[in-house]
């Protein structure tokens, strides 16, 4: 998770939450492959791919039809999926799709790859500590806002877990969130411990 | 969660001091749990946390500064009284060694009702409900050796709750624990406390356990590092 | 050799204060055994007919002899179960450490060795010590020992820590087999059974015992009928209860199961419900001291009984008999009951310090016990009733059996026709008494036990 923050003030604004973090797992992911899995278990309308992707992910951001769409195409051109057939009555677009053989081979390479670990991090908190070293400003006071910060959150998200009738896959989530802001934390903590050695190197260099 | 500083708080401690030997665990810890309220005390290994609940509980009394619990100052009342006390008006939950290796997971959460005079069966029968609150019912007869850490932490809380107690202790209840077993500890905690308006005091250094409570505070070096300062600051 | 010696001292030195009282201890009932052992293999070694100017003349006829050396050797009994209560001290402590070592990749051979150094040098302390005092006191009081005097005392001198090693290395025999398993085990357990060492000490007890009263019959030249005809009765008494012993072990350990069985299904009160509970968990932790007990109000009994019927004897029927005879006989019963006396303060010790050790054992759990509000009176009274209850009916019915001795001489002396010496019936209930007395010395600790500096878990 630490390796999928996003600099910017998107990480510290107010709609900073449990369906941040999870867009912030499942973006990265394609939605080809995630369209082709749910293909997998026999034909879908599009329509009826947004939906059941909406109740697999409940705290994903929810797919756009048009990406449902697009990407649909796309995995006909590449010949992972192809048309089963056209429904006509009412309603808008009733193309069924199903997943080829192609589709199929493609979704085992894709849930057989491991996710590589982050490479890099990109710690924003980190570079704040040492540029308040740098300004001479109160780097043990930052980091102790950001602890109020992350704990405020982490009790947001324990609450939405705990919430009676939580969904599994809520819960999941939700702890996914907390182990990665755990981390923040126990950084952060000793970081603290450690700011005078720090602040010595910083200043020294 | 109660930022308000409206009614009186259940339990108020100001300018705890305590030394163990040589060592000063405590150097003017003060703070307030309102009745119903969960809080987490957090804070490194050796910053006082045990010592402050125990101060707390009137397991221990302070070299300096007052406790006071209701219209009574726990750092002055007599043992006999403070171990009436946590019997009735206390539940304590230890990371182990509450329960009685020798007694069955139901006579061990009977046993605050015996000590206050219920009779065997009529404990017991109280305690098998708590038992089935908690979901171990099922190990009622097995001896706290014979369950895993996480049923027999369960066990404790039914032991520290079933007397109705206005305040629980939990002294780092989950810290035996792996993260599941810690997390299904933790929920029954929560639940019930909120269910029974218990307001619980939670001592532990795992951020993901504290983030079960209502409001937190963080000790450092026998001292709780304001609250309030965190939350001018957080502003 | 060297190096295990070496580290068996060093694991000495870096032992926490419990085990210096188990080393201590081990050491006292060392010197407590070598003690008796010595005045027996000595009086042992005398034959025939000789003037001792000591103990009334109680010393200058075999078959008198042989009574005072099975009384001194039934003297050990006692103190082997004081020395089986004293090993217990800090047994968790030493068994980890023991395993730790195993873990660090000591062969099984070594660990034995460094355990069984680590006792057979508190028993060596022990024994030297008694062993010079013996002699000294034997120098003065004879003037010229013979030599097989001296084989003898050379013998017990170094028989007593070889003995304590050796027991010890065997009873380490389950920490070695399993490291793992003991590193990780918190509760100590006593086994299943009265403990085989003691039993295999109490057994060579008694052929001890059996051979040095045969020996002190080889080359008399008969005719003592009537002195030995007085004793060998109730000494024949005493060799039977000798076996006796071997029994008390196990009804100790059964009512001790029995008791808490049935009284953890009835408890209405919480501490007759702990006490209950632990004992029925573990019947024999208690056992041998208990057994010791047994034995004590067994020939306590028996001998209260036989003492009232021979003074009723000597008092009446023979009314012949000079001071000096009659002194000689009081000495002896004296001597016997003052045995006795002895035989129960060092039960009583091992009782106290048996209590004093299961509590320290628990001082955790106690601890938290105390803190979530468990009132001490309450776990003080569960550590007393552990003690009386199951002694209650186990003295009961030793005391039954003690009667019964006393019964049976008083039917059977001088010709029969005696009053049952019912004044006997007092011992088990002095005995039970100074059993809760003995319980009750480790109350003081209990407070000091329950201290929340037991509570940080760390």
């Amino acid at each position: 998770m630490i390796g999928r923050f996003r600099p910017g003030p998107r990480f510290f604004t107010e709609d900073y939450s449990l369906s941040t973090y999870c867009e912030c797992i499942l973006s990265p992911m394609s939605t080809r492959h995630i369209l082709l899995g749910l293909l997998a278990g026999g034909p879908s309308h599009g329509y009826d791919l947004k939906r059941r992707h909406d109740e697999r992910f409940p705290q994903a951001r929810p797919l756009a039809y048009g990406q449902v769409y697009t990407t649909l195409q796309r995995l006909v051109r590449d010949g992972l999926a192809e048309v089963e057939g056209t429904g006509s009555e009412g309603g808008p677009e009733r193309t069924l799709y199903r997943s080829t053989e192609a589709g199929g081979r493609e979704l085992t390479r894709w849930t057989g790859e491991i996710t590589p670990p982050a490479p890099f991090v990109t710690n924003e908190i980190f570079a704040k500590v040492v540029v308040t070293i740098l300004a001479a400003g109160d780097p043990a006071g930052h980091l102790q806002l950001q602890r109020a910060a992350h704990m405020a959150r982490m009790r947001e998200l324990t609450a939405v877990k705990t919430a009676p009738g939580a969904d599994l896959t809520t819960v999941l989530s939700a702890d996914y969130a907390l182990t990665h802001l755990d981390a923040d934390l126990r950084w952060m903590t000793t970081t603290a411990a450690r700011l005078t050695t720090l602040t010595a190197e910083v200043t020294a260099a | 969660m109660s930022t308000d500083d409206n009614g009186t708080p259940l339990l108020a401690a100001r300018g705890l001091v305590k030394a163990h030997g040589k060592t000063q665990a405590l150097r003017g810890a003060a703070l307030e749990l309102r009745a119903g309220e969960i809080l987490a005390v957090t804070g490194a290994s050796g910053s006082g946390k045990s010592t402050l609940l125990h101060c707390l509980a009137g397991i221990v009394r302070p070299d300096q500064g007052s406790v006071v619990y209701g219209q009574e100052r726990l750092d002055q009342l007599p043992e006999r009284r403070l171990s009436e006390l946590r019997r009735t008006e206390f539940g304590v939950v230890f990371q182990f060694g509450q329960l009685i290796p020798e007694l069955t997971a139901l006579d061990n959460v009977a046993l605050p009702l015996m000590l206050s005079g219920a009779g065997r069966r009529e404990a017991q029968g109280k305690a098998g409900e708590w038992l089935e609150r908690f979901g171990v019912r099922g190990q009622k007869d097995l001896r706290p050796g014979e369950m895993s850490g996480g049923q027999a932490q369960r066990v404790s809380l039914a032991r520290a709750l079933v007397t109705g107690p206005k305040v629980v202790f939990a002294d780092e209840p989950t810290g035996a624990l792996d993260s599941l077993a810690g997390e299904q500890v933790m929920t029954a905690l929560v639940h019930t406390a909120r269910e029974a308006g218990t307001a619980v005091l939670l001592i532990t250094h795992d951020a993901q356990v504290a983030a079960y409570a209502d409001r937190e505070v963080w000790l450092r070096d026998g001292a709780v590092v304001s609250e309030h300062a965190q939350q001018e600051m957080a502003r | 050799m060297r190096n295990d010696l070496r580290l068996a001292v060093l694991l000495t030195r870096g032992s926490d204060r419990r085990e210096w009282w188990r080393v201590t201890l081990t050491a006292l009932g060392a010197l407590l055994a070598t003690g008796f052992a010595l005045a027996a293999v000595t009086i042992a070694s005398l034959q025939g007919q000789y003037s001792i100017s000591f103990g009334d003349g109680l010393l200058n006829h075999p078959g008198v002899r042989s009574g005072v050396i099975l009384t001194l050797l039934m003297l050990l009994i006692p103190v082997l179960g004081f020395l089986g209560q004293c090993a217990r001290i800090g047994a968790v402590h030493r068994d980890r450490r023991l395993a730790g070592l195993r873990l660090a990749g000591a062969t099984p051979r070594q660990v034995r060795r460094i355990a069984a150094l680590e006792t057979g040098l508190a028993c060596l302390a022990g024994s030297s010590v008694a062993t010079v005092f013996s002699a000294l006191l034997m120098l003065r009081l004879w003037n010229h020992p013979t030599p097989l005097a001296w084989a003898g005392i050379a013998l017990v001198a170094l028989g007593v820590p070889l003995a304590g090693a050796v027991v010890s290395a065997l009873a380490l025999r389950r920490v070695v087999a399993s490291p793992l398993g003991w590193v990780r085990r918190v509760r100590p357990r006593t086994g299943r059974g009265p403990g085989v060492a003691f039993l295999v000490a109490v057994l060579v007890v008694v052929v001890a015992g059996l051979g040095a009263y045969a020996s002190t019959f080889v080359g008399v030249p008969g005719g003592f009928g009537q002195v030995v005809g007085f004793f060998t009765g109730p000494l024949t008494v005493f060799g039977l209860v000798i076996p006796t012993g071997l029994g008390a072990v196990w009804l100790a350990g059964a009512t001790a199961g029995l008791t808490g069985r049935l009284l953890a299904a009835r408890a209405e009160s919480p501490a007759v419900l702990i006490a209950a509970e632990r004992l029925r968990d573990d019947p024999w932790a208690t056992a041998r001291t208990h057994a010791a007990v047994l034995m004590v109000t067994v020939v306590g009994t028996g001998f209260m009984g036989i003492r009232q019927v021979l003074l009723d004897v000597l008092n009446n029927s023979r009314p012949g008999m000079t001071a000096e005879d009659m002194s000689f006989y009081t000495t002896g019963i004296d001597l016997t009951g003052a045995a006795i006396l002895v035989a129960l303060a060092i039960t009583l010790s091992g009782l106290a310090v048996g209590a004093a050790e299961s509590l320290a054992t628990r001082r955790r759990g106690l601890a938290a016990q105390a803190a979530a509000g468990v009132p001490h009176d309450v776990l003080g009274r569960a550590l007393l009733l552990e003690t009386a209850l199951p002694l209650a009916s186990a003295v009961a019915l030793a005391g039954a059996a003690g009667m019964a001795i006393g019964a049976w001489y008083a039917g059977f002396a001088d010709g029969g026709g005696r009053p049952v010496p019912y004044v006997a019936l007092l011992v088990p209930l002095g005995v039970y008494a100074s059993c809760l007395l003995a319980a009750a010395t480790s109350l003081p600790l209990l407070r000091r036990s329950v201290h929340p500096a037991e509570l940080r878990f760390t």
